[in-house]
């Protein structure tokens, strides 16, 4: 599963409808609210085991892709 | 009666009283610590020699602990998240965010946090950032609230945690102390009960309001914005809820309408601008008194119906 279908899976889980995302889908046209944020951000956590840190900015999916790919990288 | 929160915080009772803005004062706070439970001060939006100034005094009315409440989203929050470092406040507790940026240099400190969640990832993820212990906050609160009740919310963060768990959210007597209990919480934050005691500074005109509301008293507004808030009904409430409605209406302009009311409330008592953040147990709440009777109170109430009862809180 590539990470973009994992994230997929992930914010369709927390929307609760099935989500169409591509690399260019911004986190504002997505509304998610704060505590949305927090939980896909221990989603994907648990999910890689790594770490994003605490205070995170989500602007694209396709930024937030790069964000783990380089956490798992440097695992 | 002692629990886990009562050792984490070197109190005589599991109460702690919620850091309302524009209300939780030294006064207040003092009061409710001296009376064996945990005053808390409200930083809120305030700049921190405001706050340090309300600390300072507050030691001067009480040698017990007492907490300072941090509004992450505080224009000033930077420099209060220091200040109370360097003032060597015994408990902090923080709400409107994640505080893990802070708890560092809070811990160096040897302040003990206890964030205000609102759901079960943000308990987990403040846990993994070294708090001591978690407030549930149930929607059935006053002010801003979250979409889970104290009845849902608490269990699982109970069960998401290994940390200390506080109920807070719709909870005003013993009976609402022993429930927390039950669903794995040390003990329990309360806010609207205290806004009536004695010693609370608030205008008279808002201890009127709660002591005159019944169950279906309270509303909540400003979800449009992202910032649902629970007050009284009034005036004032119902008109931002048909403006909230008025999709012509803009956000700017809600947003602007929203600015100083609760000042307008808490301090001016003005009765048609003012926003009354209050609980839905306002209902219950029907005299004021001083803050150590409320705290007896809850504590008789409570030690009656556990009578017997071993539970591990």
């Amino acid at each position: 599963m590539t990470t973009l279908e994992k994230l997929k899976e992930i914010l369709s889980e927390c929307k609760g409808e099935d989500l169409d995302i591509t690399p260019e889908t911004s986190f504002e046209e997505l509304e998610f609210d704060s505590l949305d944020k927090v939980d896909i951000v221990m989603q994907i956590e648990e999910a890689y085991d790594i770490s994003l840190g605490d205070n995170m900015q989500l602007s694209t999916v396709g930024e937030l892709i790069a964000k783990i790919e380089e956490a798992v990288a440097n695992k | 009666m002692q629990t886990k929160l009562t050792k984490l915080l070197g109190i005589q009772y599991p109460i702690m009283q919620g850091g309302m803005a524009w209300i939780a004062d030294a006064s207040l706070a003092s009061a409710v610590s001296n009376a064996g439970g945990l005053g808390i001060i409200s930083a809120m939006n305030a700049d921190a020699e405001w706050v340090r100034e309300e600390i300072r005094k507050c030691r001067t009315m009480t040698d017990k602990p007492f907490g300072v409440n941090i509004m992450l989203m505080s224009p000033h929050v930077e420099e209060v998240a220091k200040m109370v470092a360097e003032e060597k406040v015994a408990i902090v507790t923080t709400g409107a965010g994640n505080p893990s940026r802070f708890v560092k240099m809070w811990k160096e400190a040897g302040i003990k946090i206890l964030p205000v969640v609102a759901s079960t990832a943000l308990a987990k993820m403040v846990e993994r950032a070294g708090v001591d212990a978690v407030i549930a906050e149930g929607g059935e609160s006053g002010g801003h609230v979250g979409d889970l009740t104290t009845m849902a919310l608490v269990p699982q963060v109970v069960d998401a945690v290994s940390i200390p768990v506080v109920a807070a959210g719709g909870i005003a007597d013993g009976r609402g102390m022993v429930a927390a209990f039950a669903l794995g919480a040390c003990g329990v934050q309360i806010g609207t009960r205290f806004l009536v005691a004695n010693e609370c500074t608030v205008s008279a005109e808002y201890k009127k309001k709660i002591l005159a509301a019944k169950d279906i008293s309270t509303m909540v507004t400003g979800r449009r914005l992202g910032h649902p808030v629970r007050a009284i009904k009034t005036t004032y409430t119902n008109q931002y809820a048909k403006l909230e409605a008025d999709s012509n209406y803009p956000d700017e302009q809600l947003e602007a309408f929203g600015v100083g009311s609760l000042r307008k409330a808490a301090k001016d008592g003005n009765t048609e601008e003012g926003c009354f953040l209050a609980g839905q147990i306002a209902g219950m709440v029907k005299k004021e008194q001083p803050a150590a009777q409320i705290v007896a109170e809850i504590m008789e109430q409570a030690e009656k119906m556990m009578e017997g009862v071993q539970w591990d809180v």
